[in-house]
């Protein structure tokens, strides 16, 4: 893989407020994502793992260092649609039903296609066809029977597979999610873990995914970043050299425990670390 | 009489739940013919019409008796249909116009924080200004035509719905924002598929509010402007004056009647408008 990172967080400060109140909610922090890899981060609540990703997604400005999203700026990145945001609550739009939900981002901002095509050029890929047919994609998520229903009238958890679908129609570059499944019972969130993966291997999207599940970061991520807070910061990037798909048997095997194991034990390391 | 409510969040679950009826279950009788949903009523009405006619026995010079009240809407619907008609008109065209001004407003404010700096201690002011103390000095300065009552009402609605539309137009969660802030949508698009629509609760709660009170400003405005020929503000003025208390009464009923029109016409609004919403959920 050569080329420009899909995402690069360098020496990154993120501070909240000032004087003595002051949070530092990030510092010193650096990342490098290559192109369609899978990025888990996980840990303790408060350690800025949202405020990384509303970073990396231009919805904030560091307070130092410098974010890069396929070569150019978070702001840049997102007024050519490179980047595909699912929030902790789906975020739908109550008077609009499923299908027009997912339309709606492809929609606005129609001069981005150009803008993409140019930032595309400049790393040497390939911009994404024109727009997705989403009665496909919303029939592939197991919702084509509700495309014209209001999202009121969804379970919780079709309204987040609503808003993944709507992230994946826009054939996004970088795909962030925040906690998508965390407020979902168990078998939902694996079946949409399943459906998550099937949609990225065939989109060579890059992915960051916030969870705070463990395990969940090990089914799904190629790299696992663990982080500690006060302050914020990364404290080491796991690789998960497991096959894939990673389902049935694989979750039951030693090895797949001993990653489960090992990213506990740095987590623990880093709480402890906090604590003292 | 000015619009001290000012401020209204959209209401939940304070109607009944007549929409989505379903078909099959209770196949009988539909709910409002059940006396217990219209024997309370029916009673209420019986033992106040008793007391007014109790009332009018005992003091003639202040209630007239019912029937004169009816035998005068009766003998003379042309009168008051008339009325009535020349009222709504002042009523609802001073509403659109307040309304205009205040969405436009609205828009303004909630967009550029000068705007809103420069207006809301403005708007302000003048929601606790009593209207009915301006009125005099606006007819002398529009003149009795329609003009001063167009005013009047329109002022008279202005706040409540800039401030309840303001309000709305701020309401779209966080995490929307960002997932349409994320594709770099424009301001206007945020304004258009986000804001405007999210306000619309908000929109109709002040609705709710401002239609009543834009017959109260027809009619304030119609009493102040001495030479009004008609309307029926200028009608219980003038019944008053010649002591006709049976029209008073009668067009007072009818200005009642006005306004539960209105408000049920914005309920069956609200009801189309907001099917999604919350608050016209069974
Ligand atoms: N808008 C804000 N204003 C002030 N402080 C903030 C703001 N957003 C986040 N913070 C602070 O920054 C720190 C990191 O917050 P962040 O939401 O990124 O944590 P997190 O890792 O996502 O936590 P969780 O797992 O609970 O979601 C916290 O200490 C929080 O109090
Ligand atoms: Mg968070």
């Amino acid at each position: 893989m050569t080329g420009t990172p899909a995402v690069e967080v360098r020496s990154v400060r993120m501070v909240y407020g000032s004087g003595p109140s002051a949070t530092f909610a990030l510092d010193d922090v650096g990342l490098t994502v290559e192109p369609g890899r899978f990025v888990a981060l996980i840990g303790p609540s408060g350690c800025g793992k949202s405020t990384l990703l509303r970073l990396v997604a231009g919805l904030e400005q560091p307070e130092r260092g410098d974010i890069r999203v396929h070569g150019v700026t978070p702001a840049e990145a997102c007024a050519a649609k490179l980047i595909g945001l699912v929030p902790q609550s789906p975020a739908l739009l109550p008077w609009m039903s499923v299908l027009r939900n997912v339309t709606l981002p492809q929609k606005v901002n129609r001069r981005a296609a150009a803008r993409r095509a140019r930032i595309a050029g400049l790393t040497g890929r390939q911009p994404p066809a024109a727009g997705p047919d989403m009665r496909e994609l919303l029939r592939r998520a197991g919702l084509g029977d509700v495309a014209r229903k209001l999202p009121g009238q969804l379970s919780g958890g079709m309204r987040q597979r609503v808003a993944i679908v709507r992230a994946f129609g826009l054939r996004p570059d970088v795909l962030v999610m925040d906690e998508p499944f965390s407020a979902l019972d168990e078998f939902t969130r694996e079946s949409l873990q399943d459906q998550l993966l099937d949609l990225w291997e065939e989109s060579e999207t890059t992915v960051l995914f916030v969870t705070h599940s463990v395990t969940e970061a090990v089914r799904l991520a190629d790299t696992v970043v663990v982080m500690a807070s006060g302050p914020g910061r990364i404290v080491e990037g796991i690789e998960v050299d497991l096959p894939r798909p990673r389902r049935g048997q694989l979750l039951g095997e030693r090895r797949f425990h001993a990653y489960e194991d090992l990213i506990r034990d740095r987590l623990r390391r880093a709480w402890h670390h906090d604590a003292a | 009489m000015t619009a001290t409510e000012g401020r209204a969040v959209p209401a939940t679950g304070e109607e009944p739940p007549a929409r989505r009826r379903r078909p099959g279950r209770r196949p009988s009788v539909p709910a409002w013919l059940r006396p217990a949903v219209w024997l309370p009523l029916v009673v209420m009405l019986a033992g106040l019409a008793a007391l007014w006619q109790y009332g009018a026995r005992r003091l003639p010079y202040l209630l007239p008796p019912l029937r004169d009240v009816g035998r005068s809407l009766l003998d003379n619907p042309g009168y008051y249909v008339h009325n009535a008609l020349v009222t709504l008109g002042e009523a609802v065209a001073g509403l659109a116009m307040g309304f205009a001004a205040a969405f436009v407003l609205a828009v303004l404010t909630s967009e550029f924080p000068l705007v809103r700096r420069a207006v809301m201690p403005v708007a302000t002011v003048l929601n606790v200004t009593p209207l009915v103390a301006v009125a005099p000095a606006l007819v002398v300065a529009f003149g009795f035509g329609p003009l001063p009552k167009l005013v009047i009402t329109g002022l008279i609605c202005f706040f409540p719905i800039l401030i309840n539309t303001a309000t709305g137009l701020r309401s779209v969660p966080r995490e929307v924002l960002q997932v349409y802030r994320t594709v770099d949508a424009s301001r206007v698009e945020l304004l258009w598929h986000l804001r405007v629509p999210s306000a619309l609760p908000f929109v109709f709660a002040a609705l709710r509010i401002v239609f009543p009170l834009s017959v109260i400003g027809a009619v304030v405005a119609e009493m102040s402007a001495s030479g009004s020929a008609s309307g029926l503000g200028t009608a219980i003025s003038v019944a008053s004056s010649m002591n006709q208390l049976p029209v008073v009464y009668a067009s007072i009923l009818v200005l009642a009647l006005m306004g539960v029109l209105l408000l049920s016409a914005v309920t069956v609004a609200e009801r189309r408008a907001l099917h999604w919403h919350d608050s016209t959920r069974d």
